[in-house]
């Protein structure tokens, strides 16, 4: 009860941010009758997914200090968990989706214990290592269709069951119900034991096992919540590309992005995820298309991209809140 | 029974060995002393005891339970909490954040956790600084924050590494009065690494003296003074001559 309180509850959060909050929140909401075009509406998809994506990553990432470089390998999970259980047994996405979920969950154990005996530097390469592996194993493995990938049955009308819709407007409508909720939770997690656990941890180790806390099941647990939130967005990609191959869904590119979103926006706060995402999705679309489709210079907007990202984070390593905070004269 | 209980104590790195065969036993409600020359291995002992370190061999027994090999989180849940030398001072959380952590240890609720955290910051005369982080202290207020720290885990057994280290004489006077208070209001027995005598001497019951790893005198603060061994050691002539 009292976390549910914690999760609505955002008084402590400033005027201006409350504000800002509300009006985006409507802008949210009205957003699909605003008249953009269908290109617009994927990037809002797209921006609404890696908010998600990065809000994940920002409890073990951002709160916990671990430089976290395969959240790929979730998503993976929750999209194929979708996708093989529509192909092979018809399972509705309300249910196949629930159960990558849970997958996740456990494989992220599995994969966690050994993990965080794994500090710093070491432990940001063994995340990398264990999402590619992963890949691979997907690259290789006939049964899921190996490196081609599979396709989801198309179905006539549009089911509510399966998630399948003739406009993107119902998609979009999924995925800002995903994000709010992610919002909730994250609101409510930065304020729980765990939040505050994890942040001591960041701080100084040492110091938090000296006041009772294993630290390593800590993180195992936070990793554990992170890669929950990737897997539904994983479950979401599946049932909105209607299509699943090891490139698009566990790609070492897609772990970087979601890290990178949520340490460019400000990690360990509650809007970096967000303003990462909102900041590097279009740009990242934008950018490409007009840049590499109609102007015919492929590549240059990686370069825009990875500039800017030097530029904010040599200026403040907290990332873009954190810029906005050092305006406001806030306390760092 | 013994309170705390070391026995046989052993731990090397490689070559050299920290602590020999040290032995030593600690009461219930007792304020003991650690001295010792720098390098004696009074801080591995503490991590020996508390966990960071494993002993190569021997035993810590606590209120009858033997501990050896415990992690320092595990054995913080059996009662015995420990401040640090140096605290890495972050900008991360906040001064109350700070102690809530530790409060953390003994609930689940954020606002007991809060109550308990303000009530032992007020306890130190901390009222004040609750919300300003640990950068932006002076260094007696961060030692400060380190015990408050602790003292929110709710220890039976406060284990206090140079407590007094890098304070001036007045604030090192108000830090002995708090150890005093921490002891006879919260029933908490200290067991202290201190190189200011100004500190060891007055409030210490009991006195143990390391020196290259092993326990070389053991004894009442005026006995120790005048032991032969500890003078060559640590005190030195002047001190000796001094009382």
């Amino acid at each position: 009860m009292e976390t549910l309180k914690d999760a609505l509850n955002f008084r402590d959060f400033s005027r201006a941010e409350r504000v800002g909050f509300g009006l985006f929140t409507v802008f949210l909401l009205i957003f699909p009758w605003l008249g953009a075009g269908s290109f617009v509406k994927t990037v809002m998809i797209q921006f609404l997914l890696f908010s998600l994506f990065g809000m994940g990553w920002n409890t073990i990432g951002g709160y916990g200090g671990q430089v976290e470089l395969g959240k790929a390998q979730y998503v993976g999970i929750g999209s194929y968990a979708v996708a093989l259980m529509m192909v092979w047994w018809k399972i509705p996405f309300w249910v196949s989706m629930p159960i990558g979920v849970l997958i996740a969950i456990g494989y992220s154990f599995i994969i966690g214990y050994p993990l965080f005996r794994l500090k710093g530097h070491y432990f940001a390469i063994a995340t990398i290592c264990t999402s590619l592996v992963l890949q691979d194993i997907f690259i290789n493995w006939k049964l899921v269709g190996a490196a081609k990938g599979i396709e989801l049955p198309i179905h006539e009308h549009p089911d509510f069951l399966y998630m399948q819709f003739k406009s993107d407007t119902y998609y979009y409508y999924f995925i800002m119900i995903l994000f709010f909720f992610a919002v909730f939770y994250m609101n409510g997690f930065r304020k729980s034991k765990l939040g505050y656990q994890l942040r001591m941890i960041k701080d100084d180790e040492e110091a938090a096992e000296s006041l009772g806390i294993d630290a390593r099941w800590c993180k195992i647990k936070a990793y554990t919540i992170a890669s929950a939130f990737v897997a539904v967005g994983g479950g979401f990609m599946a049932v909105y590309n209607l299509y699943v191959d090891p490139y698009s869904v566990m790609d070492l590119d897609l772990s970087i992005k979601i890290a990178l979103m949520a340490m460019l926006g400000g990690a360990a706060s509650m809007w970096g995820p967000i303003i990462g995402a909102g900041f590097l999705v279009p740009l990242d679309r934008f950018l490409g298309s007009w840049l590499g489709g109609q102007k015919g210079l492929i590549g240059v907007d990686f370069m825009i991209y990875s500039a800017l990202i030097m530029i904010v984070s040599a200026y403040q390593p907290r990332g873009i809140w954190g810029i906005i905070e050092q305006f406001r004269g806030k306390r760092t | 029974m013994a309170f705390l209980e070391v026995v046989d104590l052993v731990k090397d790195f490689g070559g050299v060995v920290a602590n020999n065969r040290v032995t030593f036993e600690i009461h219930q409600g007792e304020i003991v002393g650690l001295i010792g020359p720098n390098g004696a291995g009074k801080t591995t002992l503490f991590n020996c005891i508390v966990g960071y370190h494993k002993p190569a061999s021997g035993k810590v027994i606590f209120k009858g339970k033997e501990i050896t090999g415990f992690k320092p989180f595990m054995t913080n849940r059996e009662g015995i909490g420990r401040t640090f030398q140096l605290m890495k001072v972050t900008a991360g959380m906040t001064v109350l954040e700070n102690v809530m952590v530790g409060a953390f240890c003994r609930t689940d609720e954020r606002n007991l956790a809060k109550i308990e955290a303000a009530a032992i910051l007020g306890f130190l005369g901390m009222d004040g600084v609750m919300n300003y982080h640990l950068n932006e202290l002076p260094i007696a207020s961060q030692k400060k924050v380190g015990l408050a720290r602790a003292l929110a885990t709710q220890p039976e057994l406060l284990m206090l590494d140079e407590v007094a280290s890098g304070l001036n004489p007045k604030e090192t006077e108000e830090m002995v009065g708090f150890l005093k208070k921490i002891h006879q209001e919260k029933k908490i027995t200290l067991f202290l690494i201190e190189h200011v005598m100004e500190v060891v001497m007055p409030i210490s019951q009991r006195v143990i003296v390391l020196d290259s790893g092993e326990k070389i005198a053991e004894g009442l603060p005026n006995e120790i003074v005048k032991n032969e061994r500890v003078i060559k050691a640590y005190l030195g002539e002047k001190y000796a001559k001094g009382r």
